[in-house]
């Protein structure tokens, strides 16, 4: 009897030291939600919620008016029929606002649950991501020169454009002028001294 | 003096038994959703004598039928595969099966040149967490991790998973010792259909290269066949998203060239290949169906057989008797699935998501 107590003492104390250590070597990674295992119930609960593409499912941010959001949170916003939209924000009221998308296009990741959807509009496209069941806005593409930026440059202005409306503080590679502003990137492809596409960038981690 | 030594080994061995249960019980099943995350721990229990492997990522694992392979030309084949397999994963788990079997040929799917550096730390588990311990598996991750990630997370994944003790389910338990088959020598089945309607088009790139991490993962790749006498072909499988772009279908090109390996782009021929992306797929074009998969292994067996000279071992009764069970699950599983289509509109038990009649 006392060798088995002395044995479960001896194994409470060894699990107490390596349970401690694994306590101090996880650190914040209680607060994340990375995991495929981690992700997969709130993913299940809001896939529910995407599969309807039902704006009104998100009761809180249908009652958020963009403008509002726009005003939170540094980044480049892109304007479309007085409709803002800002980057890496919840996607839901910003298409309840657009109204009716010309086409539209989803893809399901490798294996998580969820989709990456594309809205077509005239002259854009819009992109979203999923989190944690919740979409957000990715990417906006330019397609043609119906639209432009905020700051007026479009599909056809000149790099001289370009420059005089967002500054010299960008970086080049092959053509592709990129600024940063918060977590939004704007890209605009210069062929020829002419702006041939610009994109809106979300800056998230794994978004490709 | 003895009896002591011999009560702290007791005692240490049987704490590490009950952390090692307690590991086994917090990681993630897969069993309900997500059976990607099974995928290579499955390959440990075959029966290693394949003639094919087959590596990549999900445009691997969702097109290509092993049992239409062995039904139609004898050859043998496995999938080792999983969720957004990185190209050194891709490598690293070669290396691994390299000590399993010798396979006459090996064939990458080349979607994953896209990524030179670590991407997600969620698809990084769902190809890691399965391999076997090993200096390979240490190798692979050390290769994969992103920067908040750890190498002790991954030999002792309790470090990780210990978060979920409050979202432990019925499932955690019923698969803690053992769990079902889900994949047909890494294939993972689907019947449902969800045709192609809008295909992006690609968005414009500052580059196209490849870059160097790719690169050499791809070099240390088709050294190690060279070096084992294995074929290396590489394919670019017939989904039409993501984007694959003519500047990236030239390097493979030229790749192959230089390095007197196949290049074969199956986007190209997928008229040739009978491919309807109005029927053959179950989401929009970028994952076959089982009808376009196996349409697609037809085509590409017929390559392994011909081109290659893959022997057909049909008449074999030791391989019969292996592939025999295999085709018995996958039909099973065929009818199944038929079954819940028939039954629920969707794939329910399958990792399938209601369809959305407004998007269809």
């Amino acid at each position: 009897m006392k060798k088995i107590l002395f044995i479960m003492k001896k194994i409470a104390f060894i699990m107490i030291v390596i349970g401690s250590f694994a306590l101090v070597a996880c650190g914040s990674k209680d607060e994340g939600n990375n995991t495929p295992g981690d992700t997969t119930n709130s993913n299940e609960t809001g896939n529910e919620d995407n599969n309807e593409k039902n704006v009104d499912q998100e009761t809180d941010n249908s009652k958020d008016s963009s403008e509002d959001i726009r005003e939170e949170i540094e980044g480049y916003t892109f304007v479309y029929n007085n409709v803002p939209i800002p980057l890496n924000q919840k996607a839901a009221p910003i298409l309840q606002d657009l109204g009716k998308e010309q086409s539209y296009f989803e893809a399901p990741s490798c294996a998580f649950q969820g989709l990456d959807k594309i809205y077509y509009y005239n002259g854009f496209e819009l992109s979203t991501y999923p989190n944690q069941g919740v979409d957000y806005i990715s990417a906006i593409d330019l397609m043609d020169d119906s639209v432009s930026t905020e700051e007026g440059v479009y599909i056809g202005s000149s790099l001289e454009d370009v420059i005089d409306a967002y500054g010299e503080g960008y970086t080049e590679e092959n053509g592709m002028y990129t600024y940063i502003l918060g977590e939004t990137k704007l890209n605009f492809l210069i062929e020829n001294n002419e702006v041939t596409a610009i994109t809106y960038l979300a800056i998230v981690e794994g978004l490709e | 003096m003895m009896k002591k030594i011999l009560i702290n080994v007791l005692a240490i061995g049987l704490a590490i038994l009950v952390l090692l249960f307690f590991q086994e019980l917090f990681m993630p099943k897969y069993m309900s959703s997500i059976h990607e995350g099974n995928l290579v721990e499955e390959y440990y229990d075959e029966e290693k004598k394949h003639d094919v492997i087959f590596i990549g990522d999900c445009e691997v694992f969702s097109n290509i039928s092993p049992v239409t392979l062995w039904e139609h030309y004898g050859i043998t084949s496995y999938i080792r595969g999983s969720a957004q397999q990185l190209i050194w994963q891709s490598y690293y788990l070669l290396e691994e099966t390299l000590k399993y079997e010798k396979p006459e040929v090996v064939v990458f799917n080349v979607l994953a040149m896209k990524y030179d550096e670590p991407q997600k730390e969620a698809y990084n588990r769902l190809t890691l967490d399965g391999m076997k311990l090993s200096l390979t598996k240490l190798k692979a991750v050390r290769a994969s991790m992103m920067e908040d990630e750890s190498m002790i997370s991954y030999i002792f994944p309790l470090l990780r998973y210990h978060s979920r003790w409050n979202e432990l389910s019925l499932e955690d338990f019923k698969y803690l010792f053992d769990k079902d088959k889900i994949s047909h020598n890494g294939y993972l089945m689907r019947i449902d259909t969800k045709p192609v309607d809008v295909i992006p088009k690609g968005r414009r790139l500052a580059n196209y290269q490849f870059g160097d991490n790719s690169y050499h993962y791809l070099e240390l790749m088709t050294k190690l066949c060279k070096e084992n006498g294995i074929e290396l072909i590489l394919i670019k499988s017939p989904s039409v998203y993501p984007y694959w772009y003519e500047e990236w279908d030239e390097q493979m090109v030229q790749y192959a060239k230089e390095h007197e390996l196949t290049y074969i782009n199956f986007l190209k021929l997928a008229d040739e290949i009978g491919i309807d992306y109005g029927k053959d797929t179950y989401d929009g074009g970028l994952h076959l169906n089982l009808s376009g998969a196996e349409k697609f292994s037809l085509y590409i067996g017929q390559i392994l057989s011909e081109d290659f000279g893959l022997k057909d071992r049909r008449e074999d009764d030791e391989y019969k008797k292996i592939w025999e069970e295999k085709i018995s699950f996958y039909y099973a599983m065929k009818e199944d699935q038929e079954r819940e289509l028939k039954e629920y509109g969707y794939l329910k038990s399958y990792g399938a998501m209601v369809q959305n009649i407004e998007n269809q």
